[in-house]
């Protein structure tokens, strides 16, 4: 990988001018994010707190109104830099008349994309996204998991090395959302770097390497994630098969051991309503 | 997959230039959307009323009144359709696009604005050719059947009113053939796609400047009929006792914004079987093709800079 950040924003501002008799709106205000090229950055946040807003400069759809931003260091501003960009908006849409493939195609020939290599790029996502066998049929009747699957393969259509996703799992059920950060791991691991927002929080602490909190347009936290929730003064200890006589001498021993030395807690660990879900789920789906 | 290899660093560098092909992706894309909002069932209903219209007005009481009449009403409907369709359809495409998100998608892939903007009209406009050229040939088909039918009609009441002489014969096959099917016929169908063509250009760039749909719809209309007025207003703007400095500045600059649409008003000439000449089919090309350019500028600064 090149030392060139993946992206690159330097205090970016960005101001809303209000309408007639309102005044104008700061979303971002002196924001800067560098996003190392490999790396998944996750961009969190409550609503309203400047997240899309962000996305939308870095991709160029917006103006910054003061500061810079840049993807593997050309401008924002300028076109060629979305060469090196794939982009999934939250609940994306697209024409419905046209099949999966169809639009796989459409997009591809916008970037410039023909022939056999366009076929053969737009079958390849279709079957990392698992909608090949939904490729012939209209978009109009697909689920929101598939639209939002058929926006990761669009994304990645003219092989870009950094996909920025907003919000992409928000209203796909438990199944579809676990395919997507899936996908996400996937991507991490084939060099792709993902730059993603999402206020599904257990969610983005699955898949970022690092993440930035923000709030009301500010960044207030930014840090590796394990750096940022790990608790410094407590261990964690999982146990398989232990004998309840081993479990009373270590609650001795911890008990001996005296000064600020205490046992929080014990007993089985839970599995999650989603693993559950997810489960119970492929389970009802087998003959 | 994706990998940070140095010619992929070089191909990202590279700036994006304008692209034909690219243009067509989205025009043909558009044509389809727009296909798929029932255009084409409207289309063939509005040929089956004009076919009806042909059909339904076949007795012999003059062969030159009936023969314009026909033409007048059905230039004249295809004129007001294709203007209203281009409007419509115009002003619909980009909110739709924005709402829909496809804007972002679109826009977020190496594509330049203008691209995009030019590759949106050229599918209304394409859409709109391609339902003139089918309502031209149906047109032609029921002038040319009518034609026919009137000569035969108009020669057999000749015949049996004794006056079937050789100048009243020669005088019916004149004017059937000054007000039937002509090159003329096509010339007119050629200047109310260049009208509407200039109007959807309005409309594109006024859909640009607002968020809202109606307001396009609304405002592009007024430039519609203002743009009838122009021969009026200039009167006005050179007549100084007509009005106040300023009022006549303020028309100036209403002329100067709205395009003259009088300039292809060739419909009621051909109704009456005058002659189109080639110098006035080249010239409202011009006017129409330089209209559209100053129109698509305007559009594509308007848009470079528009925040989505």
């Amino acid at each position: 990988m090149s030392d060139t950040p993946a992206v690159s924003v330097n205090h970016l501002t960005k101001v809303f001018k209000g309408g007639l008799g309102k005044g104008a709106f700061r979303a971002v205000h002196d924001l800067s994010i560098e996003v190392k090229a490999g790396e998944v950055y996750g961009l969190i946040g409550p609503n309203g707190s400047g997240k899309s807003t962000t996305m939308k400069v870095i991709l160029g759809l917006l103006k910054p109104t003061e500061g810079d931003t840049s993807i593997f260091g050309v401008p924002s501003t300028e076109v060629a830099s979305r060469h090196s960009v794939g982009f999934l908006p939250e609940n994306p849409y697209f024409y419905k008349h046209l099949t999966g493939r169809e639009t796989l195609h459409f997009y591809g020939s916008l970037c410039g994309m023909r022939g056999e290599k366009l076929k053969s790029r737009a079958s390849e996502m279709l079957a990392l996204t698992g909608l090949e066998d939904a490729a012939a049929r209209r978009v109009g009747g697909y689920s929101k998991g598939m639209l939002q699957r058929l926006g990761l393969a669009q994304a990645l259509i003219h092989e870009p090395r950094l996909l920025v996703l907003d919000e992409p799992t928000a209203g796909v059920d438990p199944s579809g959302s676990r395919i997507i950060r899936d996908l996400i791991i996937e991507f991490r691991s084939r060099g792709i770097t993902v730059l993603v927002t999402s206020h599904l929080l257990e969610q983005m602490q699955e898949v970022c390497d690092r993440v930035g909190i923000m709030a009301r347009g500010r960044m207030v936290r930014e840090g590796r994630l394990e750096d940022l929730i790990a608790v410094e003064n407590q261990t964690e200890m999982v146990l398989e098969n232990a004998s309840p006589a081993l479990l009373a001498k270590i609650h001795e021993l911890v008990k001996s051991e005296g000064g600020d030395t205490r046992l929080l807690r014990s007993g089985h660990p839970r599995t999650t309503l989603e693993r559950l879900f997810i489960e119970a789920t492929n389970e009802a789906k087998k003959p | 997959m994706t990998q940070d290899s140095p010619s992929s660093a070089a191909a990202s560098a590279a700036p994006v230039r304008f692209s034909p092909r690219r243009v067509w992706t989205l025009a043909y894309a558009t044509m389809t959307q727009l296909m798929r909002m029932k255009i084409l069932p409207f289309l063939l209903v509005f040929c089956a009323l004009v076919a009806l219209i042909g059909v339904g007005g076949s007795s012999v009481v003059n062969p030159e009144q009936q023969l314009s009449s026909f033409k007048s009403m059905s230039l004249g409907v295809l004129q007001i359709f294709s203007i209203v369709f281009g409007i419509v359809a115009t002003a619909l495409l980009l909110p739709k696009d924005l709402e829909d998100r496809t804007l972002y998608t679109i826009l977020s892939k190496p594509v330049p604005r203008f691209d995009y903007v030019l590759g949106k009209l050229l599918g209304v406009l394409m859409l709109i050719a391609s339902g003139l050229v089918i309502i031209d040939a149906v047109l032609s088909l029921i002038l040319w059947t009518q034609q026919s039918g009137l000569y035969d009609a108009y020669l057999f009441q000749l015949h049996q009113t004794k006056q079937d002489t050789p100048e009243a014969i020669a005088q019916v096959r004149e004017i059937v053939a000054r007000q039937g099917l002509t090159w003329n016929l096509h010339w007119a169908v050629w200047a109310i796609f260049l009208k509407a063509s200039v109007v959807t250009t309005v409309a594109l760039l006024l859909s640009c400047l607002a968020s809202s749909t109606l307001f396009t719809i609304v405002i592009t209309f007024c430039v519609t009929i203002i743009g009838h007025g122009e021969a009026l207003i200039r009167e006005f703007v050179f007549q100084p006792h007509l009005g106040s400095t300023t009022k006549r500045i303020a028309t100036l600059v209403l002329a100067a914004i709205c395009p003259d649409l009088a300039q292809f008003d060739i419909v009621d000439s051909v109704a009456n079987g005058e002659i189109v000449p080639w110098a006035a089919v080249y010239d409202m090309t011009g006017i129409a093709a330089l209209y559209m350019t100053v129109y698509l500028f305007i559009t594509h600064l308007v848009f470079v800079e528009k925040e989505l």
